[in-house]
């Protein structure tokens, strides 16, 4: 009975209406530059999101009379080159490799699972860190051009402000590196069982 | 049941591989692609993706292992990719065959009166499994046997024969249930 069941799921599976779809040579080569330009677009509206601070901190640098600004502004920069730097290396979206065939399902799924996890999880030393020396430098700085004590309010709840959206970013991608840590775990457990 | 034909191993340049590939298996890729994304046109850009993975997938194909493993392990991944990607939109979460049986709506019966509404339930149900259980589950669908089913995926033969039974008993119940819906 489970067989003559098991053969009418088949076949009801298999007997299901296909369109037969078939690309030409031509659209597949086509397809593909879509795809790639897609990519490219996607990278380039990421560095752009970090160009357009970058620029306004320039614009602040040039402006600015008072060193210690200026050389919080440089550094804001030189964070933000960092971050796009790390970005292109390791985060930036991509094609999927031409090997994918010579991956088991297991390998691919579980090389994909990786790559989110590192991205996520390293959002503190590649995103975070490079901004907190120019973000130090530049609150001692506004700090310095106001009277006392306002200054130390100031500093303190700009400071306040900063760091708690930097832990709620880390926070967040924490949870989402631990959550795919799991399905890792899974994988290689499943894997592994005989 | 599984697709007996081969692609000549004579055949050699990527176009032709392609075309090959898609002759003889463009029916199971298409029926694959509706399992890993029910929108049918986010569907349409999914199975263009897998055909453009798959011709240049040929690029490296040296024949080390058949022609059908790495059509299915192309097409597999490339599904596996796109239900990561929707990963943060998705609103339910997928399960493992061990907890699809468990969900209240899974049991539904598959010997529906109409044939398009049973294909839907089974649909409804492959779409629930994370991306390893659904190609298990795909694969079996389509008549792959144990051993073929874990060179694809990559588990050895006795880990997919206890998932083939786990997914046997669950059609088979599902069929059940539905037959006696009916009486």
């Amino acid at each position: 009975m489970n067989e003559l069941h098991n053969n009418q799921s088949q076949q009801l599976w298999q007997s299901q209406p296909v369109e037969g779809i078939q690309m030409s040579a031509e659209a597949i080569r086509k397809r593909a530059g879509k795809f790639e330009r897609t990519i490219l677009w996607r990278n380039r509206r990421e560095y752009v999101g970090a160009l357009i601070p970058a620029v306004l901190f320039a614009f602040s640098f040039v402006r600015t009379h008072d060193i210690l600004f200026r050389i919080a502004f440089g550094t804001l920069i030189a964070g933000l080159a960092l971050m796009v730097f790390h970005l292109h290396h390791k985060g930036s979206a991509r094609t999927l490799p031409g090997t994918l065939g010579a991956s088991t399902c297991v390998q691919f799924f579980r090389g994909e699972l990786e790559r989110q996890r590192d991205l996520v999880a390293n959002v503190w030393p590649w995103y975070l860190a490079p901004l907190v020396p120019g973000f130090v430098l530049y609150t001692a700085a506004y700090g310095r051009a106001l009277p006392y004590p306002v200054n130390l309010g100031g500093m303190a709840l700009l400071d306040g402000i900063v760091a708690a959206v930097f832990f709620f970013i880390w926070k967040l991608n924490q949870r989402a590196a631990g959550s795919l840590q799991r399905l890792i775990d899974e994988l290689y457990a499943t894997e592994n069982s005989r | 049941m599984s697709t007996t034909e081969t692609i000549p191993a004579a055949k050699s340049t990527q176009d032709e591989l392609y075309q090959d590939a898609v002759r003889v298996y463009g029916p199971a890729v298409e029926r694959l692609a509706r399992a890993y994304e029910a929108d049918p046109e986010i569907r349409r850009d999914l199975l263009q993706d897998i055909h453009v993975a798959l011709w240049r997938s040929f690029e490296g194909f040296d024949g080390r292992c058949s022609a059908r493993t790495w059509i299915y392990r192309v097409a597999h991944n490339v599904g596996a990719s796109h239900i990561l990607r929707q990963r943060r939109t998705r609103s339910q979460a997928l399960v493992g065959l061990e907890e699809l049986e468990n969900l209240p709506d899974a049991a539904s019966g598959l010997q529906a009166a109409d044939r398009s509404q049973a294909l839907d339930r089974l649909m409804h149900l492959i779409q629930r499994l994370k991306p390893l259980d659904r190609h298990v589950i795909l694969s079996y669908l389509e008549g792959l046997d144990a051993a073929s089913i874990g060179e694809i995926a990559g588990l050895s033969p006795s880990n997919v024969a206890t998932k083939i039974h786990r997914i046997k008993t669950m059609l088979a119940r599902q069929f059940q249930q539905g037959e006696n819906d009916h009486e």
